[in-house]
């Protein structure tokens, strides 16, 4: 439970060096800045594979078909990696980019969820009485 | 591993600076570019790691 408190620790560690470096140089703040969101990612991802572990379980148990699961996987890590780089687009100052990653992502995310979709529809198909 | 990467570059940004300060008194100013240009290197093969390294665990977790 105390990894909390880590990573807090260094949230305020990277925002501390990056006030420091911004006079003296001011592309390395961006850069530390980057470096301390990737510490917390490394640090948190340990816990998401934790959760995804229950997730297969789960699956297994309800009997759902699995390649739902890897698509819900591979759309949570689109999801993980997109929110990673429009968060250092917008830290460098060109937001815009930032929302066009952003833009790129949902419209991957949708293309990958459209199976989910036929496959709820055929579901419903088959309860309504033909 | 993990604080003391901020550190690192924190550091090396600073003394780039404080050699590009140097030679730039002693009137070497085209070796002070090419010094800040080389810790700027550094550093950023030092992120390329990182981020090298979060792709791959990503890629094993997600199994894209």
């Amino acid at each position: 439970m105390e990894i909390i408190f880590k990573i807090i620790a260094i949230g305020l560690i990277t925002c501390l060096a990056t006030m420091i470096i911004r006079p003296v140089r001011s592309d390395f703040a961006v850069i530390i800045a980057i470096v301390g969101g990737l510490i917390i990612l490394f640090m948190v991802i340990e816990y998401l594979s934790n959760v995804f572990e229950i997730f297969r379980d789960i699956i297994g148990i309800t009997g759902l078909n699995s390649n739902l699961y890897t698509l819900l996987l591979k759309i949570i890590g689109v999801g993980y990696l997109i929110e990673f780089t429009a968060g250092i687009c917008s830290d460098t100052g060109n937001s815009s980019l930032g929302d066009k990653v952003l833009l790129g992502g949902k419209i991957i995310i949708l293309v990958m969820a459209l199976p989910i979709i036929t496959n709820i529809l055929q579901i419903v198909m088959e309860l309504l009485p033909s | 591993m993990e604080v003391e990467i901020i550190f690192k570059i924190a550091a090396i940004g600073i003394l780039t600076a404080i050699i590009g300060q140097i030679l730039k008194q002693t009137g070497k100013d085209e070796i002070a570019t090419i010094a800040t240009l080389a810790g700027l290197i550094i550093v950023l093969i030092m992120v390329l790691n990182l981020v090298g390294d979060l792709f791959n665990t990503l890629r094993n977790i997600f199994n894209f």
